[in-house]
C-alpha cells in the first residue's frame, strides 16, 4: 500500500549548511497495517510523512501511495489519505460544523453531501455539544476531535497520524487509541508517528525506529526484542542506536 | 469539482473567516468611518481656523517715533477713503473677477526707542513688521522720494502677511498720489502707465478633496489589505492550519487564488467604504467652501473611475502584501515587515501628492505614485489624456501579475509553507535553487516587470524635443537594448540556474518554420496597415503623434541605410526576440495553455512600446511572432520575422517602395490598395499555414514546455 524506496530530503539549515532531514529511507506498509514510526524529536518522522502525504518532494529516492508516486501525482496521493498533523491546526474563527464541511468539500463534495458527513462525523467522534462554537474557544481534547473528524471527513483508506495524543490528557488520549483500533478494524491503514512507546506497543503491527533519517531497525515488536535483546521499546531503540556504547538500562522515554 | 467552484468555496471560508476577525474589521470598516471623517474635519478645520486667524489678526506695527506713528495713521486713513472708494465703484455681480485690494484691517502701533529695538521686537515675534520713514513727515514734493523701510521676518507666516498687506496698502498710496499729480498737470495715469494690467485668475480654490483624498484612498486600500494578508499567510503558518489545508487534493494555485482574492477584495471594499465615509463628511459636513470647484457636491462619476482605477492598484498591493507575508512565521514578523513596505509606499505617495507633480515622464510608471496622481488628476477635473490612463492602469496591472505570480510561488515553497524546514530566505540563494530547464511564470513575469520602469525611465528622458537630434535617441536605444533585454535577462536566468539555450529556446527547426518566418515577415505589415487604418478611423491620432512621427521619420533618413537596418531591425529583433518570446513566452509556456501565453507575451510586448497608439499593431505582431515561436519551438524564426517585418518599415524611408506599388505614403494613411491587400493577405496566411502544418514534436527543434505534456 505505502512504499518508501531510499527517501531522502536536505533542507537549507539555519547556519547556511544542508541538514540531512531524511537520509536514504525504505521501508513498507501493507494495507490494513499500523507502522508505528518512532524516533526522538528531529529524527526525520515529521518530514517523512509530510513526503508521504505529498506535501513535501523528496530531494532523493522514491515514495508510492497506492502505486501512486508521491513525487509524479501528490493530488492524487492526497485524495486516498487523512492527515492529522502535530499541531491541532484549526480555523480559530470558525465552528467545527463550518469546518468540516469545508475541508469535506475540498475533497470534492457537493455541499449537501459534505454537511451530511460532517453531521455523521459530529455524532460518531461526539462533537455535538460544541459543534457550534469557534474552534479557538475549543479546549486540546476538543480540538483534537474536530481534527480526527477533519482527517476522516473524506473516509480515506489510509490514515497517516502525526503524534496524535500529543499534549493530551488521560480521557482525551483513550478516546483516540480507541478510534485507532476502530479504523484499523475498518480495514484502513495507518501510519502512526508517536514519542509514546507504550502506545507503539499497543497499536501497531509493525515498527520502525528512526534516528537521524536513518532507519535503525524495522519489524514489529517481538522480532525487534530479539533484535535487541530487550523487552521495552525504549530500550530496544536505545540499544540499537548506541550499540557500540556500553550497556544503557532503564525505561527510556523518547 | 472545477476551479472556479474550488476558488469559491476557498473564497467564501476565508471571507467568512476574515470578516470574524476584529483586526479587520476595525482596519476596513472603523478607520474609515470614524477616524478618517474625524482627522478630515478637524484637519479641515485646522486649516480654514488658521488661514482665517492670519487673515483676522490685528496687526501690530513697529514705528521708533511720534512723528512716524503720525505719518503711518495719515498713510491708513488715506488708504481706507481709497478703498471705501473702490468698494462702491465695484460693479454689481462682479465680485469674482473683480477683487477689492487687501485692506490692513485692525492693526495697532507699538512705539519702540530706535531700530535696532524694532528689529529685535521682530525677531521676538511681539511686533510683525517695521516701519520706518527716513524723514520724520512725509513730504508731498514732486522732487523728492518718502524713503520707507520695512522690517519683517519672512519666515514667520503672520510677519510675512503683515509685511505685504503694508507693502501694498503704501503702493496704493503711492499710485493714488501719482495719480492725483499727474491731474494737476492735466495728464491722466495713462502717460506713466502705458499698459494696464488685469489678470483674471481662473484657478479654483486649492480643492482639498482633490490633494488629500487620492493619498487617503491610496493609504486605505493597502491599510485594507495588511490584516487580511498578514492572517491568511503568516497567521496560517503560526496556527498550524496551512498544512492541514495543504494535504487536501487541492492544486496550491487554487489555494493561492482563493486567499489571494479575499485580499483583494477586502482592499477594494476598504477603499470603497473611504470613498464613501469622505463622501459622506464632505455632504453632511458642509465642506463646500473648502473643496474648490466642485462646491461641495459630490463627483459621483469621478469617484466611480477613481474606485475602478483603484482595482489593479489593490490586486497590485494584495498580491505584495502577500508575497512579503510569506516569509514570515508569525503574525508579529509579519507586522514587522510589512512596515518596511508601506514606508517605500509613501515615498512616491508622498511624492505625487506634492502640488508641482504632474502625471508625465517617469511619474506615469511610477508604482502607486501614479496611482495617486491619476486619482488627483480624475478627483480636480483635469482632462486626462486616454493614453496617460491607459499607461498608468496598464503598467499597475504588469506589476499587479507579476506580483500575483510572485506571489504564488512563494506561497508553495516549502520553507513558506513550514516554520520548521530552513529558512524562507534561502528560496533566493543560487545554492538552494534547482536547476531548471525553463524559467518559471513568476520569474518571468518579475523580470519583465522590473525591467519595464527603468527601460520607460531610458526612452522617456531620450524622447526628443524641438530642436533636438533624433539620431542621438537611435543609438542610445541600440546601445541600450541589448543590456536591457539580452543581458540583465540572461544574468538573472544564470543565476536563478535556468538552462539558457533552453530559456531562449535557442534550438534549430524545421524548413517549413523558416519558410513560414519569411512569409510571415514580408507579409505581416499588411494586417499591421489594416489594423492603423481602422484605428484611425475609429480614433485618429493626435497632431503630436503625428509630428513625433515626421520627427523620427526625418531622424531615420539622416542615418545611412545600414545603420537603420541595424538599430530598427536587427537589434529589436534579436533583442526583442530573446526577452518577450524566449524568456516571457518561454516562461508562460510552463504553466499556461499556449494560446494564453502567446497572448499575454504579445499584450505586454505591446504594452513595452509605451505609446498608447502603437499598441495595436504591436499587440497583432507580438501574437504573430509568439504563434511562430511556438509552433517552431525556436526562436530563431521569429528573430528572422520580427527582422523582415521592421527591415521592410525602415527600407520604405531609403527606397520609398510603397510609391512603386501604388501603396499611399505612411503620412497618409489609407486603405491599400485591393490587389496588394489580397496578395499580402495570401501570403500572410500561407505563412500561417505553413507555421500551423510543423509538427510540434518535430525533431531537430526542442520542443517548449507548452508542446509537452507537463
Amino acid at each position: 500500500m505505502i512504499v518508501a524506496d531510499k527517501l531522502v530530503k536536505v533542507f537549507p539549515g539555519s547556519n547556511g549548511l544542508e541538514k540531512r532531514a531524511v537520509d536514504g529511507l525504505s521501508f513498507r506498509v501493507e494495507r490494513g497495517q499500523i507502522y508505528g514510526l518512532l524516533g526522538p524529536n528531529g529524527a526525520g518522522k515529521t518530514t517523512t510523512l509530510r513526503i508521504l502525504s505529498g506535501l513535501m518532494m523528496p530531494t532523493g529516492g522514491s515514495a508510492t501511495v497506492a502505486g501512486f508516486d508521491v513525487a509524479n501525482h501528490p493530488q492524487q496521493v492526497k485524495r486516498l489519505l487523512g492527515f492529522l498533523t502535530a499541531n491541532t491546526g484549526l480555523y480559530q474563527r470558525l465552528n467545527p460544523r463550518e469546518l468540516l464541511i469545508y475541508f469535506a468539500q475540498l475533497h470534492d463534495m457537493e455541499w449537501r453531501v459534505a454537511s451530511k458527513r460532517a453531521d455523521h462525523l459530529i455524532e460518531w467522534l461526539g462533537i455535538d455539544g460544541f459543534a457550534n462554537l469557534p474552534c479557538g474557544a475549543l479546549s486540546t481534547g476538543q480540538k483534537q476531535r474536530v481534527s480526527i473528524a477533519r482527517a476522516l471527513v473524506a473516509d480515506p483508506p489510509i490514515l497517516i497520524l502525526d503524534e496524535p495524543t500529543l499534549g493530551l490528557d488521560v480521557l482525551s488520549n483513550r478516546v483516540i487509541l480507541s478510534f485507532i483500533r476502530r479504523e484499523r478494524e475498518n480495514g484502513k491503514t495507518i501510519i502512526l508517528s508517536t514519542h509514546n512507546l507504550d502506545e507503539a506497543e499497543l497499536l501497531c503491527d509493525r515498527i520502525g525506529l528512526l534516528h537521524d533519517g536513518r532507519l535503525v531497525a524495522e519489524g514489529d515488536l517481538t522480532s525487534l526484542q530479539s533484535l535487541a535483546g530487550e523487552q521495552r521499546l525504549g530500550n530496544i531503540f536505545l540499544r540499537l542506536v548506541h550499540a557500540d556504547e556500553p550497556s544503557v538500562t532503564g525505561a527510556v522515554d523518547l | 469539482m472545477t476551479f472556479p467552484q474550488r476558488i469559491q468555496i476557498i473564497y467564501r471560508k476565508e471571507l467568512i473567516e476574515v470578516l470574524r476577525d476584529r483586526r479587520t474589521l476595525i482596519a476596513m470598516i472603523v478607520v474609515p468611518i470614524v477616524l478618517y471623517p474625524l482627522l478630515m474635519v478637524g484637519s479641515i478645520q485646522a486649516v480654514t481656523f488658521q488661514a482665517e486667524s492670519l487673515q483676522r489678526a490685528k496687526l501690530v506695527i513697529g514705528v521708533t517715533s511720534e512723528s512716524q506713528e503720525a505719518s503711518l495713521r495719515s498713510l491708513v486713513e488715506y488708504d481706507a477713503k481709497e478703498l471705501a472708494q473702490l468698494e462702491s465703484e465695484r460693479p454689481l455681480g462682479g465680485e469674482s473677477l473683480f477683487q477689492l485690494p487687501e485692506s490692513l484691517m485692525d492693526w495697532q502701533v507699538h512705539r519702540l526707542d530706535n531700530q535696532q529695538a524694532l528689529e529685535e521686537a521682530i525677531q521676538q515675534r511681539q511686533v510683525h513688521v517695521g516701519l520706518l520713514f527716513e524723514d520724520e513727515v512725509l513730504t508731498n514734493s514732486v522732487d523728492r522720494q518718502n524713503n520707507v523701510m520695512i522690517f519683517a521676518d519672512q519666515e514667520e507666516a503672520r510677519s510675512a502677511a503683515a509685511s505685504r498687506r503694508l507693502t501694498q496698502m503704501l503702493e496704493r498710496v503711492g499710485k493714488s498720489t501719482a495719480r492725483i499729480r499727474l491731474e494737476s498737470v492735466g495728464l491722466s495715469r495713462v502717460f506713466v502707465e502705458p499698459f494696464l494690467i488685469r489678470l483674471t485668475n481662473l484657478a479654483a480654490p486649492p480643492s482639498i478633496l482633490g490633494q488629500i483624498l487620492p493619498l487617503v484612498l491610496v493609504l486605505m486600500t493597502i491599510t485594507g489589505a495588511i490584516y487580511p494578508a498578514i492572517d491568511l499567510t503568516a497567521g496560517e503558518r503560526e496556527r498550524g492550519t496551512l498544512e492541514s489545508v495543504m494535504v487536501c487534493p487541492v492544486p496550491i494555485i487554487d489555494l493561492i487564488a482563493g486567499k489571494f482574492l479575499v485580499v483583494t477584495t477586502i482592499a477594494i471594499l476598504g477603499a470603497a467604504l473611504n470613498l464613501a465615509s469622505v463622501s459622506a463628511t464632505i455632504y453632511f459636513g458642509g465642506f463646500g467652501q473648502v473643496l474648490g470647484r466642485s462646491g461641495g457636491s459630490i463627483p459621483i462619476g469621478k469617484m466611480l473611475f477613481v474606485l475602478g482605477a483603484l482595482i489593479p492598484f489593490a490586486v497590485l498591493m494584495s498580491a505584495i502584501m502577500m508575497a512579503v507575508c510569506c516569509f514570515a512565521r508569525t503574525f508579529k514578523e509579519a507586522q514587522n515587515y510589512v512596515t518596511p513596505v508601506i514606508l517605500a509606499v509613501l515615498i512616491p505617495g508622498g511624492l505625487a501628492a506634492l502640488p508641482a507633480t504632474r502625471l508625465e515622464g517617469a511619474m506615469l510608471v511610477m508604482p502607486v505614485g501614479n496611482m495617486v496622481l491619476l486619482a488627483r488628476e480624475v478627483l480636480v477635473g483635469a482632462i486626462v489624456p486616454v493614453s496617460t490612463i491607459a499607461i498608468v492602469l496598464l503598467s499597475t496591472s504588469l506589476y499587479a501579475v507579476a506580483a500575483v505570480a510572485v506571489a504564488a510561488n512563494l506561497f508553495g515553497q516549502e520553507t513558506v509553507l513550514f516554520t520548521d524546514v530552513g529558512s524562507p530566505r534561502a528560496i533566493f540563494s543560487r545554492r538552494w535553487m534547482k536547476p531548471k530547464d525553463y524559467p518559471t511564470v513568476p520569474m518571468s513575469l518579475l523580470l519583465v516587470a522590473l525591467l519595464f520602469p527603468p527601460w520607460f525611465f531610458f526612452q522617456s528622458s531620450l524622447t526628443p524635443r524641438a530642436g533636438d537630434d533624433v539620431s542621438s535617441l537611435f543609438h542610445a536605444t541600440a546601445a541600450a537594448m541589448p543590456f536591457f533585454f539580452v543581458l540583465i535577462p540572461l544574468a538573472v536566468l544564470h543565476y536563478a540556474k535556468v538552462n539558457l539555450g533552453n530559456a531562449l529556446s535557442l534550438k534549430t527547426t524545421s524548413a517549413r518554420c523558416w519558410l513560414a518566418a519569411i512569409l510571415l515577415g514580408v507579409s505581416s505589415w499588411v494586417p499591421a496597415h489594416v489594423i492603423t487604418v481602422t484605428q484611425q478611423a475609429l480614433l485618429p491620432l493626435p497632431t503630436s503623434v503625428l509630428e513625433a512621427l515626421a520627427k523620427f521619420q526625418t531622424g531615420i533618413e539622416a542615418l545611412p541605410p545600414w545603420l537603420g537596418l541595424l538599430y530598427l531591425a536587427l537589434i529589436p529583433a534579436i533583442c526583442e526576440e530573446s526577452l518577450f518570446r524566449g524568456v516571457l513566452l518561454g516562461g508562460l509556456l510552463t504553466r499556461t495553455r499556449a494560446l494564453y501565453a502567446i497572448l499575454a507575451a504579445a499584450a505586454i510586448f505591446g504594452v513595452f512600446h509605451f505609446v498608447a497608439f502603437r499598441f495595436p499593431p504591436t499587440f497583432a505582431l507580438g501574437i504573430v511572432l509568439g504563434y511562430l515561436c511556438w509552433r517552431s519551438g525556436s526562436i530563431f524564426p521569429p528573430m528572422l520575422a520580427h527582422f523582415l517585418h521592421n527591415g521592410l518599415s525602415i527600407s520604405e524611408v531609403y527606397w520609398p517602395w510603397h510609391q512603386h506599388l501604388g501603396i499611399p505614403t505612411t503620412d497618409q494613411i489609407d486603405h491599400l490598395p485591393g490587389q496588394i491587400l489580397i496578395v499580402g493577405a495570401v501570403v500572410f496566411f500561407l505563412g500561417l499555414v505553413l507555421c500551423r502544418s510543423n509538427s510540434l514534436k518535430n525533431e531537430g527543434s526542442l520542443q517548449l514546455p507548452g508542446q509537452s505534456a507537463r
